[in-house]
């Protein structure tokens, strides 16, 4: 039976680790709340971008955009991988990586020219440690990223696009679906797929079409149109980055909530055999006693 | 009866107030907007959005996007809007310099360079 003192130690090493899991458990938790709250502010941005998308086009106007065709035979290609700077996650970049190491292999393979921008430590690391060379690489966005910092790259990335110096962009990151859902996922932003993200919004345009007509375009609706465009793609890429930052603070919520659990579990079963340890520590005692006592009667 | 302006950002809903009269940074001009005008869906440019509310006027910097007046509302979709005493001047300046040292070999590098311009000189004007 095992050391009835060196269980006691391991035991409070434990419930030591245990008040770490269950603190960073609530920090995940507060930062998830933030992080969801502005995932919420930006639709309230992309609902009312839609909108004028949705009267443009009731108003007959050719939607039609240079970022909106898609490139015959891209000779260069750029993804970006969207990571976080911590660990302690769950499998959150793990999933990240093995979704974008072999799309990543079958690009080069297939088109040859492929740049990758990472963001998030453990996205740089786990790409150098397979081998893929990075380009540009981020530190700055945590669990809330700035839209100033995502525009910069995004405007980066519309330059670079427009004067040809790729013709794909690829967003590898890990969609948020639902609290207890989130995909890493694979997403051509460039060129840029349509401009209607969902069905309602297509729905609400053949109602809003009586209504649509009598807006006034300023300067012109097709002016309008040049300005939509860009700025879809921007907004779409900010919703990109949220959905990375709230993804991974639910994964470390899931994952520290799990340490937590099986810390208690570890306590409860090195309690169990400390107190056996303890007894048979005891009755032993006592049998020497007693074996004494009888050895001195004789 | 008042107009309400609301400035929506990425981030979040910036501004939600009434004001007597607005003033927005059109692309090709100051467009004054005051209660009872007709529906409209314009494209901004970089300047300074004027507002005319009952505490006083208020002014801020517009960074491009889109105005929806419908009824009494105005929408303002930008990517930022930045209070003008809290622009910082001479960084507007350096960022014109900047823009101006562009390259301009091709027509997408030439149109690059006049939005980046633009914008600046926007900065600048309204920093003032």
């Amino acid at each position: 039976m095992a050391n009835a003192r060196a269980l006691d130690k391991r035991r409070k090493s434990i419930r030591n680790i245990r008040k770490i899991t269950r603190t960073m458990e609530l920090i995940a938790t507060a930062r998830y709340k933030k992080a969801m709250d502005r995932a919420h502010a930006v639709t309230a941005y992309t609902d009312r971008l839609s909108q004028i998308v949705s009267s443009l086009s009731a108003a007959g106007t050719e939607v039609d955009h240079p970022l909106l065709q898609p490139r015959d035979n891209p000779k260069a290609v750029r993804v970006l991988v969207l990571s976080s700077n911590r660990g302690l996650c769950g499998g959150y970049n793990a999933g990240i990586l093995r979704a974008a190491a072999p799309r990543i292999r079958e690009l080069a393979d297939s088109i040859g020219n492929v740049t990758v921008d990472v963001s998030g430590k453990r996205g740089i690391n786990g790409l150098k440690f397979r081998g893929i060379q990075t380009a540009e690489t981020y530190l700055q966005f945590e669990d809330q990223p700035a839209y100033d910092e995502v525009e910069k790259i995004a405007s980066g990335f519309l330059d670079q696009y427009i004067t040809g110096q790729f013709d794909r962009l690829e967003v590898v990151y890990t969609k948020f679906i639902s609290t207890s859902r989130q995909e890493a996922t694979i997403e051509t932003l460039l060129p840029f797929g349509s401009l209607d993200e969902g069905e309602s919004v297509s729905a609400d345009a053949t109602v809003d079409s009586q209504n649509a007509n009598q807006y006034e375009f300023l300067p012109t609706a097709e002016s309008i149109l040049e300005e939509v465009v860009p700025t879809s793609f921007k907004a779409k890429l900010f919703k990109c980055f949220l959905d990375a930052a709230v993804s991974e603070q639910v994964a470390r919520m899931i994952a520290m909530k799990g340490a937590t659990e099986s810390a208690g579990e570890m306590i409860s079963q090195l309690s169990m055999t400390y107190n056996r340890a303890r007894q048979s520590q005891i009755t032993g005692e006592i049998m020497e006693i007693i074996g004494g006592v009888e050895a001195l009667k004789g | 009866m008042a107009l309400r302006c609301v400035v929506v950002t990425p981030e979040r809903t910036q501004l939600d107030r009434e004001a007597e009269y607005i003033s927005l940074p059109m692309f090709d001009g100051e467009l004054g907007v005051m209660n009872g005008r007709a529906p409209m869906i314009g494209r901004l440019g970089y300047g300074t959005m004027k507002l005319q509310t009952a505490a006083g006027p208020e002014r801020y910097y517009i960074d491009g996007g889109f105005a929806h007046v419908e009824g009494d509302v105005v929408n303002v979709l930008t990517g930022k809007a930045i209070p003008v005493d809290l622009l910082d001047s001479e960084e507007a300046r350096n960022a014109l310099q900047e823009a101006l040292e562009l390259p301009a070999s091709s027509p997408e590098e030439s149109q690059i360079k006049a939005t980046a311009v633009m914008k600046a000189r926007g900065q600048v004007r309204a920093s003032r």
